[in-house]
């Protein structure tokens, strides 16, 4: 039966059963998706912030999610554990939107935009190509990744939008 | 509210009821519980005010995006037509800069903090998306946020105005030292 998870501000799943679904809503975080199709593995974290400050683990995993390195790091190690090939790891995003108007790239408000970045230079030094992506903005998404298809859905229910990346 | 109420009295030439509906501590993972059933369905016209200085805080000003050109159309006086959102914009975002300046401008009376208050930023979102973003601004200092929700309300036009204020735990402890 088919299972919809839903991760929440901060948060961070894995899956391994094709019939589930992984789905967050972003505005300035990111969704942030890594996937082995040929093992069935994936991985969803909503990124709030680019790096963790004070350098310390986190210690309560229910918001591993919350800082770029950390959520990465975490889901290759979780992936791999669940029997991921990390040369067949992929990633998709979406979010890093500039939600209120007078922020801009040269801002300190611009959190989103220092995410992508972020995640991107994360993502390279990882060797993980990032195969799609659906970033920037200004609007709020909903976001929603298949594992069966490796497809992730972005939807915008403001601006009547929806795609598959 | 001694300065904040007179000031929103001021501008919107009625009446002003305000409520303060709660004050919560919420784990930034549990943000979406301040959430309402119909918060995809109206989109919200907002104002994000950032404080700092001695004090770190947050002013999220919203209203429903079809009563905020009511509102504008208040502050002007006249009646504005659909191509002059910049009108509704710049209304908006002026009450949010001068409520939240009311607000720390008291703060900083009665406790000698100086605090700054950044641009208003304006959007035109749902409420999840406006809460989210807000939050964003804190992560790095707590996982956990104090949110004092507070509304206004105009007693002639029937405009309710929302604000939200999110600050740290630590923040708040400020007050009380």
């Amino acid at each position: 039966m088919k299972r919809v998870i839903e991760i929440k501000m901060g948060g961070l799943e894995i899956i391994t059963d094709e019939e589930d679904e992984l789905k967050t809503f972003v505005g300035s975080c990111v969704a942030i998706c890594l996937f082995d199709l040929v093992s069935h593995v994936a991985s969803m974290a909503h990124v709030m912030l680019p790096q963790k400050s004070d350098g310390l683990q986190s210690i309560v995993k229910k918001d591993i999610g919350k800082y770029a390195d950390e959520a990465v790091s975490y889901m290759i190690n979780g992936m791999i554990q669940k029997g991921a090939d990390p040369k067949r790891i992929k990633a998709k995003m979406a979010g890093g939107a500039a939600i209120f108007a007078h922020e801009s790239e040269t801002s300190l408000f611009n959190v989103g935009q220092r995410n992508i970045v972020y995640l991107k230079q994360i993502l390279k030094e990882n060797a993980i190509p990032l195969v799609s992506e659906d970033t920037g903005e200004n609007f709020g998404r909903w976001v929603r990744f298949n594992l069966q298809s490796g497809t992730l859905t972005v939807t915008s229910n403001l601006k009547k939008l929806e795609k598959t990346i | 509210m001694q300065k904040t109420i007179p000031a929103l009295v001021t501008m919107l030439g009625e009446p002003v009821l305000h409520f303060l509906k709660d004050t919560q501590e919420i784990q930034v993972m549990n943000l979406d519980i301040v959430l309402s059933n119909l918060e995809e369905i109206n989109a919200m016209s907002a104002v994000y005010v950032k404080c700092d200085g001695d004090l770190h805080m947050g002013a999220l000003l919203y209203l429903p995006e079809n009563k905020s050109k009511m509102l504008a159309s208040q502050l002007l006086g006249r009646s504005i037509s659909d191509e002059l959102e910049i009108l509704t914009m710049s209304s908006i975002s002026e009450i949010g800069n001068i409520l939240t300046a009311s607000i720390i401008n008291a703060i900083s009376r009665d406790t000698g903090y100086k605090i700054c208050s950044s641009v208003p930023g304006y959007a035109v979102e749902f409420f999840r998306t406006l809460l989210e973003s807000a939050a964003s601004d804190f992560g790095y200092e707590s996982d956990t946020l104090i949110v004092s929700h507070v509304e206004f309300y105009g007693v002639t036009s029937n405009i309710p105005i929302h604000m939200l204020l999110l600050q740290n735990p630590s923040e708040v402890k400020k007050f009380i030292i």
